[in-house]
């Protein structure tokens, strides 16, 4: 939860961090069960658990309207800084200072119950994001319309939807709410060619309005396109920070895979 | 997705076990719309697909009052209290009001563990998903009133049963037990959630609980049956005190005795 600490930040800025560190302990144990506590106290034996530093002494500023590309392997810390940003994860060490609304795409249908209606889904999607229920109904016909479904569908039940419907719905909850700050991690990907174009051209849009997007993203050509600031993250730790085409270069060579087409779909 | 109302807001180490309080209780009261309408679309997705829809919701605790009064007259050997209509109606006042406890435990200990994808991407209050489970505790529970004062009067009526009340001032004391049982009840479910976290088979243990402890609540007996060191029974069981007191306004219209109000108040603030 945000703290209530005064703290000031640059008129310019949307979220700085400052010497941020996330660690969390992982649970090694197959089963957590009573059945296994008891077993493991009448042992004397103490839970067994693994500490994974997943973000090390970070430090960012990132100022209004600018579109931050986030690269990096699996397991470099990407997904957990965007929770960190979001206020879901508590920073181990460090402060992290967010001047603004924010608005996250973590996970696609975060909130979503598959039995009920895309309409209704908008709705608690918007609920789950922090909105009032007035706020999001005011707005419902709006983000159907732009999720784009074929007639009546978005009366029909979640569950008869395809992948690519969902991932439109999802989509356009997070991007439809006027946020100030718009965290996307692996969501680019929603929907067709047609409705990919939609949502870059809503993203532009938001950075017109001096919006701030971080997208974190293994396609590299949408970095590239979308970004005019990356950075490269590696084991926690940011390795590079700099004009999208050189990170996404740096990021390649150091993967080692050349500059095909397809390196910079989905790395 | 969007957090805080505030513009600025600060980020800072903390226990992930304990968030700062008082902005943690400041944005649980701010968010609380989201567990009202999270409990409304929850038991609309539940109910969409049967025939009679909420209509279950009264239905199931009166199928299980009238097996339990059955149960309970077979035992008896048929001697149940005013013709057996007074013990149906204690056992039904009695189940429907352990119940609400009970679903609000139930529901709201699995609230933390089956919110998964919520609790991992959205930042929101953790325990608005226990409240949103205590809310559709109250939605399953406040059809059922009406229901058994119209068995109650249906009984007056037809079968002349004098030991059943009329309308009595004491009727008042209600709403303030029913207080007093959402916080025990909302109390326990915060605990056992986050236990489940813990020990995920916590609610299959829970399950085993509840039955023993719907035996050591005043529903299927009365208070009054219970003699010398049995009372403590009564007194050390949570929901013991407020059921016993629940079933003496509505059968009786008496006032609850104020040690057992003074034991059921101590539990309140003990176990929220």
């Amino acid at each position: 939860m945000p703290s209530a600490s005064k703290v000031s930040l640059p008129d310019n800025l949307a979220i700085r961090i400052e010497d941020l560190s996330i660690s969390y302990k992982i649970n090694v144990e197959s089963k957590k069960t009573l059945k296994n506590a008891i077993m493991r106290a009448s042992k004397g034996e103490r839970v067994r658990t693994r500490t994974v530093e997943a973000v090390k002494n970070l430090n960012l500023d990132i100022p209004h309207g600018s579109v931050v590309g986030i690269v990096g392997a699996n397991g470099a810390g990407k997904s957990t800084l965007m929770r960190s940003i979001a206020g879901i994860l508590p920073p181990t060490t460090g402060q992290i200072t967010v001047n603004g609304r924010i608005s996250t795409l973590l996970a696609l249908g975060v909130g979503f119950n598959k039995a009920l209606s895309g309409r209704d889904n908008i709705i608690l999607g918007g609920l789950a994001a922090g909105m009032s229920k007035a706020e999001i109904e005011s707005q419902t016909d709006s983000i159907a319309q732009f999720a784009d479904l074929p007639e009546g569908f978005i009366d029909m039940p979640v569950r008869t939807y395809s992948n690519g419907m969902y991932s439109r719905v999802a989509f356009a909850v997070a991007v439809n709410m006027t946020p100030d700050i718009l965290l996307l991690d692996e969501a680019l990907s929603a929907g067709d060619a047609a409705f990919k174009e939609k949502s870059f051209n809503r993203m532009r849009e938001l950075c017109e309005e001096a919006r701030t997007i971080l997208i974190v993203s293994h396609a590299l050509s949408s970095i590239n396109e979308l970004c005019d600031h990356a950075i490269w993250m590696h084991k926690g730790k940011m390795l590079a920070s700099g004009k999208p085409e050189d990170i996404t270069e740096q990021y390649l060579k150091f993967l080692n895979v050349g500059e095909l087409p397809s390196s910079y779909e989905d790395l | 997705m969007i957090e805080g109302a505030n513009k600025i807001q600060v980020f800072e180490p903390h226990s992930s076990s304990l968030p700062p309080l008082r902005p943690y209780f400041k944005d649980f009261w701010r968010r609380r719309e989201f567990a009202t309408e999270l409990s409304k679309f929850s038991d609309k997705a539940e109910y969409l697909e049967s025939k009679l829809g909420k209509v279950w919701l009264v239905l199931n605790p009166l199928f299980l009052a009238v097996i339990y009064f059955l149960l309970v007259t077979i035992i008896q050997g048929g001697r149940g209290q005013g013709g057996g209509f007074t013990t149906l109606a204690h056992i039904l006042i009695g189940l429907f009001t352990f119940y609400f406890a009970q679903n609000t435990i139930l529901l709201g200990a699995s609230s933390i563990t089956s919110g998964g994808s919520l609790i991992l991407n959205q930042a929101f209050p953790r325990a608005l998903l226990p409240l949103s489970s205590a809310i559709s505790a109250a939605r399953q529970f406040f059809p059922t009133i009406p229901i058994y004062i119209l068995i109650v009067v249906g009984g007056k009526l037809f079968l002349d049963d004098s030991t059943l009340p009329g309308l009595s001032a004491n009727y008042l004391l209600l709403p303030i037990l029913f207080v007093l049982l959402v916080i025990t009840s909302f109390g326990l479910s915060l605990l056992f959630a986050t236990m489940n976290v813990y020990f995920r088979d916590t609610t299959k243990l829970l399950s085993y609980i509840m039955r023993i402890w719907l035996y050591a609540s005043p529903v299927l007996w009365q208070p009054d049956m219970l003699n010398g060191w049995y009372r403590v029974i009564l007194y050390l069981n949570p929901l013991g005190p407020i059921l016993s007191a629940n079933s003496r306004i509505w059968m009786a219209c008496c006032q609850p005795p104020p040690n057992l109000l003074a034991v059921y108040f101590g539990h309140s603030f003990h176990f929220y």
